[in-house]
């Protein structure tokens, strides 16, 4: 999930559950004011009660009875004074049930004991609680309206802020990460943002994208330069060791030593070319603007390489689509790359075997070519490593090569993005499956 | 022929002229880009090999300044480099060969020989050998007037061999030739064989090919007089 989602999710989340919180705890709210505003009116209404006694005597409101009573029209409030022992005292604020002319109703009642004329009198004031809880419900509904049209506009101008605030990131990651391509040579401008943070990123990104084009840049002058340091003394050995063979006093013996020296030679040598090779490859050293046609390109190596075949007698069926071209790539490293293959498919192969090259084009919009031969096969637990640099593949009778020969090809398929599967069955042969991305196809 | 070598490798270079000597070239050396020139505006060469990888100036530079002073020259470019864009700027640039190092002297040899038809149109056309001509320029062996039919690797073997003759060459020199960098010792030998046979069983049947000789465990030889 993307961070801007991510974000709004949480913060109207969170606002709904304050929210819903409140508006559940908004009855005890309500009716802690209530009760305290009711009781506070109580106090008032009785130090009124008790200036008029003051002022005017009890009997003001006894009027010649012994206890006095009032209500108001509804009952929601109430007033009564009868005479209580002396000595007798009781100053609270309670919730009590009291029946008033049949009604039995829940009231807050203050009661205060107060001396007047000749005795000590209880004064009772109530109030009615209903009419405290009656104003819950709709205050409820009003709250969570209010509540839920201040979340909506809260939480777009979030959204908007949000937004505005990671635009800065994503553009980070639109122009520094995704779509950056090895070896980032591009040179790529500092994303303009006030927020520290993302400033960071985006210099430290900057700084690690230098950095990593500085290694590559160092990448390719050493191979420049061991390629130069490397070839040198073979070059000048292998001419120091031709000119001696063409000495006419040379015995046989000693050129019989020299072919060996020449052939250990050429072995280095290619060793060598090889690497450097895979470096090049690796170190993206090459163009890939050439286009081409599969099935030209699998006749040219076939021909390359078709006096190995018929020194085998390996029969060759080869089933291409006709007019599959590919772009944007390589093709002197794709020859390369069929070559290998083809030469292992007959390098591994049983004398008179067969090589069966098809192709086909699954539903994906890729494109498959498979290399099949009935060779020596390999074990299935060697298949993971026939790739790595100087992993020589089973123990053949073969005069196996340098084991570069495979990683030149992943070498090859890596910087081309074609994925390559590879299924053995030992003593019965392998296939090679080249997995060609869209990209690289030429749509007709 | 005359040839200027611009080799800073002191030990190459003499290699390159001990071998250049023999098949009766004469091979002037300069270790630095600087007496290279200096020794082109002074002389008249008619090959110029130059190393790219020169201490005192850049190889392609070198090559451009060269070709103003000597511009009738054919010129070689040696590189241990491997910039497969050195290959392409360097042709641009008017090179008439490229060889990557390390490169075989007998290679080099056969490619300042196909500049030379090439270019000067010195060398005789057609060299006869023993009952048949072999023309170079047109790529055609012929006996008495008769084209005989040989594969393009057959008659590459044949002309290699005729260039190199009297001197033996091995199975892995000759496959390097034909194959590139794609040859392969141990394995390609083979082929050499076949093709050689194929060579004298298509040639003998019109004449004697004695002159095409296997030497046991090292190669072949063209012997002529």
């Amino acid at each position: 999930m993307k961070l801007n989602s991510k974000l709004t999710l949480f913060i109207t989340l969170s606002k709904l559950a304050i929210v819903l919180l409140f508006v559940l705890t908004l009855p005890y709210l309500t009716g802690r004011i209530a009760r305290t505003y009711t009781d506070y009116y109580l106090q008032q209404q009785k130090e009124k009660v008790l200036e008029v006694v003051a002022r005017n005597g009890v009997e003001s409101y006894l009027q010649g009875e012994a206890s006095y009573g009032s209500y108001t029209m509804l009952k929601e409030e109430y007033i009564s004074l009868e005479p209580v022992e002396e000595g007798f005292t009781l100053d609270t604020i309670y919730t009590d049930e009291r029946i008033i002319e049949q009604d039995t109703l829940n009231y807050r009642v203050l009661t205060h004991v107060f001396a007047a004329g000749k005795g000590s009198y209880l004064m009772e004031v109530g109030k009615t609680v209903e009419t405290i809880d009656q104003y819950n419900r709709p205050l409820q509904r009003i709250a969570t309206y209010v509540l839920l049209g201040l979340i909506l506009i809260t939480l777009m101008i979030d959204l908007f802020y949000t937004r505005f605030l990671l635009k800065p990131l994503g553009e980070i990651i639109r122009t520094k990460i995704s779509n950056r391509k090895f070896p980032f040579n591009d040179n790529s401008e500092p994303v303009n943002t006030s927020t520290s943070d993302f400033r960071f990123l985006d210099q430290s990104l900057i700084s690690l994208m230098n950095q990593i084009n500085d290694a590559f840049e160092k990448e390719r002058e050493f191979t420049a330069n061991a390629s130069h340091e490397l070839m040198t003394p073979i070059g000048i050995l292998q001419n120091k060791i031709e000119n001696l063979m063409g000495e006419p006093e040379v015995s046989e013996l000693v050129q019989d030593r020299l072919i060996g020296m020449q052939r250990t030679l050429n072995r280095l040598k290619r060793i060598v070319h090889s690497l450097l090779l895979i470096s090049r490859i690796d170190n993206d050293q090459f163009s890939k603007k050439d286009m081409v046609s599969v099935t030209e390109l699998f006749g040219d190596v076939i021909e390359e390489i078709s006096h190995r075949l018929s020194e085998k007698q390996i029969s060759l069926n080869v089933n291409l689509s006709e007019d599959i071209e590919l772009q944007n790539v390589n093709r002197d490293l794709l020859f390369q790359m069929v070559y290998n293959l083809l030469n292992n498919a007959i390098r591994y192969n049983k004398p008179e075997g067969k090589i069966h090259i098809s192709d086909r084009i699954p539903e994906n919009g890729t494109y498959e070519i498979d290399i099949e031969d009935t060779g020596v096969g390999i074990p299935q637990e060697e298949i993971a490593t026939i790739f790595n640099r100087f992993k020589k593949a089973n123990n053949s009778e073969e005069e196996a090569g340098y084991g570069l020969g495979l990683s030149i090809v992943k070498s090859i398929s890596d910087y081309h993005q074609i994925t390559i599967r590879v299924e053995s069955e030992l003593s019965k042969g392998t296939r090679f499956t080249l997995i060609f991305p869209s990209v690289i196809l030429k749509s007709h | 022929m005359k040839v200027l070598l611009i080799e800073d490798e002191k030990t190459l270079a003499y290699e390159v002229e001990a071998f250049l000597k023999k098949a009766f070239y004469i091979c002037d050396l300069a270790h630095t880009a600087a007496k290279g020139l200096e020794m082109l505006g002074v002389n008249p060469y008619d090959f110029i090999l130059l190393d790219l990888g020169l201490p005192d100036k850049d190889g392609l530079k070198v090559l451009q300044e060269a070709k103003k002073l000597n511009p009738d020259a054919a010129y070689i470019i040696l590189t241990a480099r491997g910039n497969i864009e050195d290959r392409i700027l360097g042709l641009d640039l008017g090179a008439d060969d490229y060889l990557p190092k390390p490169f075989s002297l007998l290679e080099l040899q056969s490619r300042m020989q196909a500049i030379s038809r090439r270019k000067f149109n010195v060398s005789t056309q057609e060299i006869p050998l023993g009952e048949f001509m072999i023309d170079l320029q047109k790529r055609i062996v012929s006996h008495q007037g008769t084209e005989i039919e040989l594969t393009r690797k057959e008659y590459d073997l044949l002309s290699y061999l005729l260039l190199h003759k009297n001197r033996v060459l091995t199975r892995m020199q000759l496959s390097e030739h034909i194959w590139g960098t794609f040859a392969d010792d141990d394995y390609d030998s083979n082929y050499i064989d076949v093709h050689i046979k194929n060579i004298r069983k298509k040639l003998s049947v019109y004449g004697p090919v004695e002159w095409l000789e296997t030497v046991r465990g090292v190669g072949y030889k063209i012997r002529k007089q």
